[in-house]
């Protein structure tokens, strides 16, 4: 007998129920394998010496000393890496500089050649066979450097006059894009009974993954296989392979173990990458380099960076008419296809968010700065956007007299209203944001509120409210995911896909989502992740995973059963429409007869069954949520604090309960650092970073965070994709920062200061608070006739 | 051995270890890469980050900022030491160990191990720790992927069954 069937089974370990982490046992016994716990025989260490100037020529490198030093293997300049053949990274994003001239930015190379454009910029690199040697010799490298004028940020690159960070982009703007109607905007302006308009710095900010990037290279019986703490292997080999002479995909391996934390930070390649394989290949060693803390500060990517004017009209009943942005993004001194795209392109097709807006124009420029190059970082251009529309609203609701909620439940796209094809002709299939909202209310206790404020004051403490309703797109538009399923004679269903692990928990929702169908125990399904011999695609970035490969999953187990029952009626000897499957069985249906998955899986040649298959989510989903904030300010000090924290999420149907809540209030923690205190801060004349150890840039504590109430609905699932989930990785931390802001401000006005609040700036600390509540409020970023 | 090379003899997760090392070794260097121990990592240089804190005597340090041969006649605890170094055949995990994952207090699991040495350093000198008192200990080291809100859940179960609840 059967005890327990696929259905009570799937209840208890399939998709939506709550389980514990395949992931967790090894890395809580200290087990799990960073790049940098491998360690190979013939071990050498790399160290790079970078530049400690934001703009400067090179005059000439004396490395002599390096190379004499005790334990040095090889010492890499940028000019041994041209005569070598290597070609820069390539760049071309399909965008026009202002007035339609050709983009053009300055040739990357792993190592900088004649020119530094950034503190932090890689110069030389040192191997030695020790990570101490390495170290000592790159300080022996002396560069000789003539400074040349820096720019410092957007502010001092817009300037008349501005030092150009390249000659052939003598403005500094890299890149412009517009979207919408000017003439309609304009019109929409002239008629709206209320107008309000605010300047928006959304600051740079770092990812800070807690394991720093991380690099192994070697080689392996001439095939040139790399070791790295990466989301996109796939796109590392390729990368690889273009740069080096002789290397094509065939010859070049990248492998990938635990990930501490990506954000996006890890997505891609970078000139180390090069310069590490590099360095194998002439020294035919195993060659290692883990970036030091300062080095991940000022040479890994940053995030945000952006700076907006940015309008709203609307008519006396508080219906928007129109939203009207100009944009400049700070993209650093060499620019990406995704440094440009996030703020010209990702951040726009939400720029209207879950409001039912038709009438935009954006203008949105890309701008060259001595600065750490931008790239993806949590969110990656909604963050940004989502920011201004929910600024503005609660701006426009303080204007005209009505509670922010019910501004916003005005302009919501109404469930009717579905598909919705919003102004940058991105199509929501679903979304039931009213019945969103309001479980959000009901979950903070809106009305509440007063008598909170209330007993705050009576503390002596300003209690401010903020809301942030949203939606965000998912999926990196690259929405086709292959898997490979092999049942094995030795009892294991592996799952071999391309999508990787970074922390997020990815390989539970797997193995949840195969043993929706397989059935067998959850110990007995693997997942191998991580290999480009094994598996290639997009990799894991813009909370892609789940929707695409995990479709993959379903789809692919479904295939291996169906392929089972051919095998197995061969096997019994019985027609194929006989066979039924559950928990790892095959039966002959209404008998006794039949055979173990496992075992069937032994009798095939080669002891396995293999199926590859995969699944095509027709459309990004769009995840969506309500987040409410309570602050309580110190008026003494202008400390903030967090004190409660309210969200409803739609991500669609949830497979992983205790995952998705993770994701949400971890990354809602990162959106409030950026809120709160996080900001990589430049000194305005030297361009040096001033913000690149713990010391100086400010993570979230311990302390702090309470009162999180999160909550899913689950009623409306994407129609776009076959597991019906959207995405879920970055939707907390798009939340949090313009939930939080908005309370804060919302403090802030109410403590005396009235609309002049709305000038405040992230990140909020005690002394810009403290500032505003005295009226005092930071300048622009860039002069209106920019 | 080189002329500046020292010997030195410690107790490391309950054995006796006689070794040596370069006077200027740290001790995480000493932990990681002479004794091949890993589960103790290094995220900053500056003492901030907490990802390689172990216990030294049964205080929490960073291995970090500590020289190798100042744990001579010292004992020295790290993650792999947490459930009963070699001695645990059953694969029990340590009380800790065990909540941080039943509360989903990890994500990437590059600082937990750290976390988990203050959480136990903190355990092991107070049995029911306050809210605040969890905050205070853990202060020193970061995470970036779960908002803290789950380890400070962790922390809480874990006093809970070392003072005999149900887990």
């Amino acid at each position: 007998m059967i005890a327990a069937g696929v259905g009570q089974e799937a209840a208890r370990f399939g998709s939506g129920a709550v389980v514990r982490r395949i992931e967790d046992r090894t890395l809580v016994l200290g087990q799990g394998q960073f790049t940098d716990d491998v360690t190979m025989p013939g071990q050498t260490w790399l160290a790079f010496l970078r530049s400690d100037r934001a703009h400067a020529r090179i005059l000439s490198i004396d490395a002599d000393a390096a190379r004499e030093a005790p334990g040095v293997l090889a010492v890499i300049t940028g000019a041994d890496l041209v005569a070598a053949g290597l070609k820069p990274i390539p760049t071309a994003p399909p965008y026009k500089r202002p007035g339609g001239a050709p983009f053009t930015v300055p040739l990357r190379r792993a190592l900088a050649h004649e020119v530094v454009r950034f503190v932090g910029e890689a110069v030389v690199a040192v191997v030695a066979d020790s990570r101490e040697a390495a170290r000592a010799a790159a300080a022996l490298v002396w560069v000789d450097y003539e400074d040349l004028p820096a720019v410092a940020g957007i502010e001092q690159a817009l300037l008349p006059g501005a030092p150009a960070v390249w000659p052939d982009v003598p403005d500094n703007r890299a890149a412009e894009s517009q979207h919408g109607d000017a003439a309609a905007t304009e019109a929409a302006f002239a008629a709206a009974a209320h107008r309000v308009q605010l300047h928006i710095v959304n600051q740079r900010v770092a990812p800070v993954t807690m394991e720093p990037r991380s690099v192994m290279a070697f080689m392996d019986e001439g095939r040139l296989t790399l070791r790295l703490s990466s989301q996109m292997p796939t796109a590392v080999r390729a990368a690889v392979a273009d740069s080096i002479p002789g290397r094509t995909l065939d010859n070049v391996r990248v492998v990938v173990g635990d990930v501490g934390g990506g954000f996006g930070m890890k997505a891609g390649v970078y000139p180390e990458d090069i310069v590490l394989a590099h360095a194998a290949l002439q020294l035919n060693r195993p060659v290692k380099w883990q970036a030091d803390r300062v080095e991940d500060f000022t040479a890994a990517v940053h995030g945000r960076g952006q700076a907006s004017d940015a309008e709203l009209a609307l008519d006396a009943n508080g219906k928007v008419l129109a939203l009207r942005v100009r944009s400049f993004a700070g993209v650093g001194a060499y620019p990406s296809n995704t440094s440009i795209m996030i703020p010209l392109l990702i951040g726009p097709w939400v720029s209207t968010s879950i409001y039912d807006i038709q009438t935009i124009h954006l203008k949105l420029t890309a701008v060259l700065t001595n600065n750490t190059p931008t790239g993806a970082y949590r969110g990656a251009g909604r963050p940004e956007a989502i920011y201004i529309i929910e600024r503005l609203l609660d701006a426009a609701a303080r204007e005209m007299g009505i509670d922010g909620a019910e501004l916003r439940r005005r302009n919501m796209i109404r469930p009717e209203q579905m598909p919705y094809k919003n102004p940058m002709a991105q199509v929501y299939d679903c979304g039931q944001f009213e019945q969103v909202l309001d479980q959000g209310l009901a979950l903070a206790d809106w009305q509440g509120f007063e008598a909170r404020r209330a007993e705050s004051k009576a503390r002596g403490k300003l209690r401010g409210r903020g809301i942030a309703t949203f939606l965000e797109w998912t999926g990196g538009n690259a929405l086709t995911e292959t898997v490979t399923v092999n049942v094995t004679g030795d009892g294991f269903v592996e799952v071999t896909c391309a999508t990787m692990p970074m922390g997020q928990g990815i390989a539970t929702s797997y193995v949840q989502l195969a043993h929706d169908t397989f059935g067998v125990p959850l110990e007995r399904i693997r997942i191998l992740m991580g290999d480009t011999d094994r598996a290639n695609g997009f990799g894991s970035a813009g909370s892609r995973s789940l929707f695409t490969a995990g479709g993959a999953v379903k789809v692919a187990s479904e295939k291996t059963v169906d392929e089972g029952k051919q095998l197995a009626a061969q096997a019994l000897e019985a027609p194929a429409a006989d066979i039924e499957y559950r928990a790892g069985r095959f039966n002959v249906a209404g008998t006794d007869l039949g055979i173990g998955l496992f075992e069937l899986a032994a009798k095939q040649s080669g002891g396995r069954f293999t199926v590859s298959a995969g699944a095509t989510a027709q459309a990004p989903s769009w995840p969506n949520g309500c987040h409410i904030t309570e602050v309580e300010v110190d008026p003494d000090t202008g400390d903030v604090q967090v004190v409660a924290y309210a969200s409803v999420n739609d991500i669609g149907r949830v497979v992983s309960p205790v995952i998705v809540k993770g994701q949400v209030e971890g990354g809602a923690v990162q959106g409030i650092g950026q809120a709160l205190c996080e900001a990589v801060r430049y000194d305005a004349e030297t361009a040096q970073m001033v913000s690149a150890s713990f010391m100086d840039y400010a993570l979230p504590r311990v302390d702090g965070f309470k009162g999180f109430k999160t909550a899913f609905d689950q009623s409306v699932p994407c129609l776009t994709n076959v597991l019906g989930t959207k995405g879920v990785g970055e939707l907390g931390t798009i939340g949090a920062t313009p939930a939080v802001v908005n309370a804060v401000v919302d403090a802030v006005a109410q403590a005396g200061q009235g609309r002049a609040a709305e000038q405040l700036q992230m990140p909020l600390t005690a002394e810009v608070v403290w500032r505003a509540l005295r009226g005092q409020y930071p300048v622009r970023a860039f002069p209106p006739s920019a | 051995m080189t002329a500046t090379t020292r010997p030195l003899n410690f107790t490391l997760n309950g054995q006796a270890i006689s070794t040596q090392a370069e006077p200027a070794t740290l001790l995480i260097d000493l932990l990681r890469s002479t004794l091949g121990l890993t589960g103790t990592h290094q995220g900053c240089d500056t003492t901030q980050c907490g990802c390689c804190t172990v216990l030294l005597d049964g205080q929490s340090v960073k291995s970090c900022s500590m020289l190798a041969v100042q744990a001579t006649g010292r004992s020295v605890t790290t993650v792999e030491g947490l459930a009963g170094f070699g001695r645990t055949p059953d694969g029990t995990l340590h009380p800790v160990q065990e909540a941080f994952s039943a509360c989903h207090g990890l994500q990437c699991g590059f600082c937990t191990p750290g976390m988990m040495m203050a959480a136990t350093c903190l355990l092991q000198k107070n049995t029911k720790p306050t809210e605040a008192e969890i905050e205070q200990a853990l202060e020193g080291n970061l995470c970036r992927c779960t908002g803290y809100v789950h380890i400070v859940d962790a922390v809480k179960q874990a006093a809970a069954v070392m003072n005999g609840g149900a887990r």
